[in-house]
């Protein structure tokens, strides 16, 4: 009885001449689901979701969306079902100003004559609407140069990005491993508002506590394998530490 | 409603204290200031240098510099450089002359020819920068010696003189539209007011800044980052050509040596007025500034007599200093939020 998974990946092996990324990988995300996906360096995390978003295809095994099978051969196949990755550096240009990033490669604009010309005032009002909605506090005013933000502020940028263009699913990649304390709970407020408009969010971290309090379950890669895929009332915060430590044969 | 209220609330200092910082902050501040300097200097030194026939000059002076940097700034703000903008400048304007006099062609066909010709130039040194991936300073390197190879070939290295007059040359650089104002400062302005538009009003131009601040981003996010650079080649070809053009209407004549210096002044006022020599950030204002901070130098040393080669080490100075106040004044506004 379970739900159609918004995005499924069976038997997911990628190998990059001797390494083994990832063997017989199966991964799947609900539609509205917190995923974590947490292990530790060179576990495969990224390389899955390169796979998932179609930066690499994979050696072996399927993909498949909201049920059908998919061949990703670039990430803009991805992008157009709605997959969105914020990758660390999150893709924002720091002399821009914030409702400039937000919409770049997207403006509104209103025709004089030939000419598309920027609707500015639209851009910003949307803008400063979609990150309170998310729950930014701190904004000022999203004409304001990126570059005077804190690092959860412009998370929020990202995040909010892919929510006003529609994005279904949101990857985001350590996005949280450069922020202190206070900006992560940020972030993970976010995340949370992302959650409740409809969007699935896969989190990849290593820090585990980071993910937890958010995540409806995790999924944990040990050199390539998944050696845990646990949903949160099945299983302590306690025991996913077992898990990453001892590997899966505790669980 | 309720949106202003909630940003008062959030935002509470006052907007007066707002308003300074963004003027404060603005990126023409620091060329604002070099430029009141040399005003300040050149007025007290001589007392005919603050009238509007000086003025007039200044801004005559400044036309075709002005009309090159303004292809150029675009080029930077997206992360290039133009060199061979002085020798597209001297092909277009010794095509030109050459096609309209020698061989009796209208000007209604030689100067779109031209200017095609002076953007598929620009066009050109974009194609070579972008596929093989050699920094433009050095393919415009190349590009800037041949291209004044050619001009020098085609005209054995000699001026074109045009006798008499005509209409074409007229409006092109020749008609005063005012005292000591040339109609080439008009073409600068109109140029100017549509190529700020373009900037900072368009898809384009917010395309642009964002090719030069963070190519990867910017193609992550669907900006043809590709296109948006060889379009901005060809359009600081095109502002060369024209410049040619206006430099040859103004004088009547057109040397195939001229605009050796311009490739470099065309940076420096894009870079005094605040454009980023490593990309991304850059104004149209700013850049009209610095070719007028340029020529009031230029125009200010003649006056008080001193030898013109006085204008390298002078302009040399500015340049310095407007770059610090520049990268000053962006640390301070950056730190003070
Ligand atoms: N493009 C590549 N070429 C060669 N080897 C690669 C490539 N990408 C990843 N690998 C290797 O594959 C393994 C998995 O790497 P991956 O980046 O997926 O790990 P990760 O879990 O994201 O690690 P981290 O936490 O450090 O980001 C590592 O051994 C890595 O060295
Ligand atoms: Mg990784």
């Amino acid at each position: 009885m379970a739900p159609i998974a918004l995005l499924e990946a069976r038997g997911i092996s990628k190998t990059f001449g001797k390494v083994r990324a990832l063997h017989r990988v199966d991964f799947h995300i609900n539609p509205q689901e917190i995923v974590g996906l947490v292990g530790d360096n060179g576990a495969g995390k990224s390389t899955l979701i390169k796979i998932l978003t179609g930066v690499y295809p994979p050696d072996e095994g399927e993909i498949y969306f909201q049920g059908h099978r998919v061949h990703f051969s670039s990430p803009k196949d991805a992008r157009a079902l709605g997959i969105e990755t914020v990758y660390q550096d999150l893709a924002l240009i720091e002399q821009m100003s914030i409702a400039r990033n937000f919409f770049l490669g997207s403006e509104i604009v209103r025709r004089l004559g030939i000419l598309p010309l920027l609707d500015s005032r639209a851009m910003e009002a949307t803008t400063e609407e979609v990150l309170r909605g998310l729950g930014i506090t701190s904004l000022r005013s999203a004409d304001e140069e990126v570059r005077v933000l804190s690092g959860g502020e412009r998370q929020a940028i990202a995040i909010g990005r892919t929510l006003h263009f529609g994005a279904k699913l949101l990857i985001l990649d350590e996005p949280t491993s450069a922020l202190s304390i206070v900006e992560t709970q940020k972030v993970l407020g976010y995340i949370q508002e992302a959650k409740r408009r409809g969007l699935s969010v896969i989190f990849i971290t290593h820090n585990l506590y980071h993910v937890y309090p958010v995540a409806d379950r995790i999924v944990v890669l040990e050199h390539g394998k998944k050696v845990g895929d646990l949903r949160k009332e099945e299983a302590s915060l306690e025991d996913i530490v077992n898990m990453i430590a001892y590997g899966g044969t505790q669980a | 409603m309720t949106k202003s209220a909630e940003i008062k609330q959030v935002a509470p200092p006052a907007r007066k204290r707002d308003l300074w910082r963004r003027a404060l902050g603005a990126r023409e501040v620091g060329v604002l200031i070099a430029l009141v300097a040399v005003i300040g200097v050149f007025s007290v030194l001589n007392r005919n240098f603050l009238t509007v026939d000086t003025f007039g000059d200044i801004l005559t002076q400044a036309a075709e510099l002005g009309i090159a940097a303004v292809g150029v700034t675009f080029l930077m703000i997206a992360g290039e450089f133009d060199l061979s903008v002085g020798s597209n400048f001297a092909v277009a304007g010794v095509m030109l002359a050459l096609l309209t006099t020698r061989l009796g062609w209208s000007p209604f066909l030689s100067i779109p020819l031209v200017l095609a010709a002076a953007t598929s130039v620009g066009f050109l040194n974009g194609v070579i920068t972008l596929g093989t991936r050699i920094p433009s300073f050095i393919t415009t390197l190349g590009t800037m010696m041949f291209w004044r190879g050619i001009a020098l070939a085609i005209t054995g290295g000699w001026p074109i003189y045009v006798l008499g007059s005509s209409r074409m040359l007229d409006l092109l650089g020749g008609m005063a539209i005012y005292q000591t104002v040339r109609i080439s400062a008009l073409w600068w302005l109109i140029i100017t007011l549509i190529f700020w538009l373009l900037l900072v009003r368009t898809p384009y131009g917010n395309w642009t800044f964002a090719t030069g601040g963070k190519p990867e981003a910017a193609r992550a996010l669907g900006v043809p980052v590709g296109r948006v650079k060889l379009t901005n080649f060809a359009l600081a070809g095109m502002l060369a050509g024209f410049a040619g053009f206006t430099q040859f209407g103004r004088m009547g004549s057109m040397s195939p040596v001229w605009g050796d210096g311009l490739p470099l002044e065309a940076i420096a006022a894009a870079v005094i007025g605040g454009t980023s020599l490593m990309g991304g950030a850059g104004t149209i204002l700013g850049t009209v500034l610095g070719a007028i901070t340029m020529a009031s130098i230029r125009v200010g040393l003649i006056m008080v007599g001193a030898p013109s080669y006085w204008y390298t080490a002078f302009l040399g100075a500015v340049i310095v200093v407007a770059v610090i106040l520049n990268v000053r004044l962006g640390e301070m506004m950056t730190w003070r939020r």
